[in-house]
């Protein structure tokens, strides 16, 4: 049994805290307590650890971490974009720069003089109308350089005048026979302009009021980023892409709406939705528009009035080729995968390259190649090259590589591109976009130095410098090292 | 939100995405199931057609996923253990079974191989 005097001791030691500093120090630190009693301890919040303690690690714990992937949530309070914001800032196109300067001496190309071929050489503005119509094709690319200067403006190269001279034959024929179909593929080195050239074809092609139909990127249509449904009573089977159809229509009625709005239907199409009353193709479209599953009816529909005699030709044009040359990316329903000919879009453009299909009021066929994003499509590659060294060196044909896959339904579209002959009997040809010459790269100079983006004296010796820097005037490089690149 | 197979999905989500979050149901098997319903790959659940959405269950209801096929799977490796057979013995203690080493990395034995495999699922066994 204890003794009393500890007993007391103990008591006394809490209640007067005050006359012994040396003992209060430590136990002021403690929950303040009655003696023998744990009941306020126990029910006490638990003390607060002090910040930036933190127990020492374990043995065998590692404790250095240089991954970079696994830091603690950083304090990343920026805001996300909209959704959508991003593609929409990517695919921004950009046509003016109001830092460029007005180039006075800068003519517009117009109905009259736009097939001319005085224009050779030359820099010519886009009149406002047709920039709007190029904006609805979409025939702008991001990559172009538009943004640097004060409006769009185009230099027209030989090949740019080659391609105006095919239209004026369609326009009107030598021999009064009957409206010519003409087709062209165009094929060059990167950046040597093949769809700017397909641009300046479309622009001419407004110009002269044609009714244009441009497929703006090939890829888009194949890579299976947009719907798909099979089209019934189909013998192979094919499919449509109502969504990509649907907009297809509503570029087409925004870049033709003049014509669209001023003929009416001839024809009784079978479609799916009743027209209005006193139909104009403006119409036909729009139903195709608002109702994406009726839109392939309303574009066979709409091709049929287009076709219809005495209507302008058409420009149908299309860009990156060798996407449309192999399988897509879509799978059948037993898991195949679809050739990008049985999509109904395809196979329409694919018909009237091929010649399979005549455009009945003329017109051209246009189709750039792509050598930034292309993939493999050797049958283009080979019937590219064959056409082209007939066209340069006809004695030295290359030989097909027995050992590449050939894809035998490319081949089939693109073969009159291997029939000996000039462009014109066959109707495919190539149309091959090499570098610009010393005087076209000098009067493109002289525009961007009157642009104020190239600051220096435009003479033979510059000029030069730059067309060999730029690869013999590779028109791309050429802006590259004058324009982009300041040293 | 739409209903697939009795799952909510959010209309902004794929519906690759969205099949494959079912149990049994991987890369090979939604591509197969969105190609027989002509799905393309980045569709979002929120712009099929009701009738896609029907037939997408039928299809699913039709299919050996979720708690059937992990009822399968827990009964075969139950058999193994309640026979006494060596992988089932292994499959009772969470160690490796087709004779890999143990001197070192089993974490994904003793993730995976207990008699529980597969988990109980979104809507309990």
């Amino acid at each position: 049994m204890p003794s009393p005097i500890c007993l007391r001791s103990l008591s006394q030691l809490s209640l007067d805290r005050a006359a012994n500093v040396s003992i209060t120090s430590r136990t002021l630190l403690a929950p303040q307590t009655a003696c023998f009693s744990t009941s306020a301890a126990r029910y006490a919040a638990p003390p607060s650890k002090r910040k930036g303690m933190v127990a020492p690690p374990k043995r065998g714990e590692r404790t250095l971490n240089v991954k970079k992937g696994r830091k603690a949530p950083s304090a990343d309070t920026g805001k996300r974009p909209a959704p959508g914001d991003r593609k929409a800032m990517r695919k921004r196109i950009v046509l003016t720069n109001d830092n460029a300067l007005e180039v006075s001496s800068l003519k517009d190309l117009d109905k009259a003089t736009a097939l001319s071929e005085k224009n050779e050489g030359q820099v010519r503005g886009l009149p406002e109308q047709v920039v709007d119509a190029l904006r609805a094709v979409e025939a702008f690319k991001t990559t172009q350089g538009w943004s640097l200067f004060r409006r769009p403006a185009t230099l027209m190269r030989k090949e740019t005048i080659q391609l105006a001279k095919l239209l004026k034959e369609v326009e009107d024929p030598v021999d009064g026979q009957q409206k010519k179909t003409l087709r062209r593929v165009l094929s060059g080195d990167r950046m040597s302009g093949k769809s700017t050239l397909l641009l300046q074809g479309l622009a001419m092609a407004f110009l002269r009021d044609w009714v244009v139909i441009n497929l703006p990127e090939a890829q888009d249509i194949t890579n299976a980023h947009t719907d798909y449904a099979p089209l019934p009573s189909s013998q192979t089977q094919q499919y449509t892409q109502d969504t990509y159809t649907a907009t297809l229509l509503s570029q087409i009625l925004k870049a033709n709406l003049k014509f669209l709005e001023a003929t009416p239907v001839t024809t009784n199409p079978p479609l799916p939705l009743p027209l209005p009353a006193k139909p104009t193709l403006k119409h036909l479209a729009e139903l195709g528009i608002a109702n994406p599953e009726a839109s392939w009816p309303v574009f066979v529909a709409l091709w049929q009035e287009l076709t219809q005699p005495g209507h302008p030709p058409i420009m149908l044009a299309i860009d990156g080729l060798s996407h449309i040359m192999r399988n897509s990316e879509y799978l059948s329903a037993d898991v195949k995968p679809i050739h990008a000919h049985d999509l109904t879009l395809i196979r329409h453009f694919v018909d009237h390259l091929s010649g399979a299909k005549p455009l009945p009021n003329g017109g051209i066929v246009l189709a750039a190649t792509s050598q930034s994003n292309a993939p493999t499509s050797p049958a283009l590659d080979y019937c590219v090259q064959v056409a082209e060294a007939m066209q340069s060196h006809p004695d030295n044909i290359p030989h097909w590589n027995p050992y590449k896959n050939v894809d035998q339904r490319a081949m089939d579209v693109l073969k009159d591109l291997l029939v000996p002959g000039s462009g014109g009997a066959k109707g495919l040809d190539v149309i091959r976009v090499g570098g610009l010459s010393k005087q076209e790269a000098r009067s493109i100079m002289e525009y961007y130095a009157e642009s104020g983006m190239l600051r220096a004296k435009v003479d033979d010796g510059f000029v030069s410098e730059k067309w060999s820097l730029a690869g013999m005037g590779n028109i791309g490089e050429l802006e590259r090292v004058s324009v982009r690149l300041r040293i | 939100m739409v209903f697939i197979f009795g799952i909510n999905f959010n209309e902004a989500s794929l519906v690759k995405r969205s099949l494959e979050s079912f149990y049994g149901i991987g890369p090979k098997v939604s591509q197969r199931i969105m190609a027989r319903f002509h799905i393309h790959p980045w569709a979002k659940v929120g712009t099929l057609k009701n009738t896609t959405v029907m037939d997408l269950t039928a299809e699913l209801s039709n299919m050996k996923i979720e708690n059937d096929l992990r009822r399968e799977v827990q009964d075969n490796i139950r058999r193994l253990r309640d026979m006494g057979s060596y992988r089932g013995r292994r499959h009772a203690m969470g160690l490796p079974v087709r004779g890999q080493r143990t001197r070192t990395q089993i974490t994904t034995a003793r993730r995976l191989n207990k008699i529980e495999r597969g988990g109980t699922g979104r809507i309990q066994m």
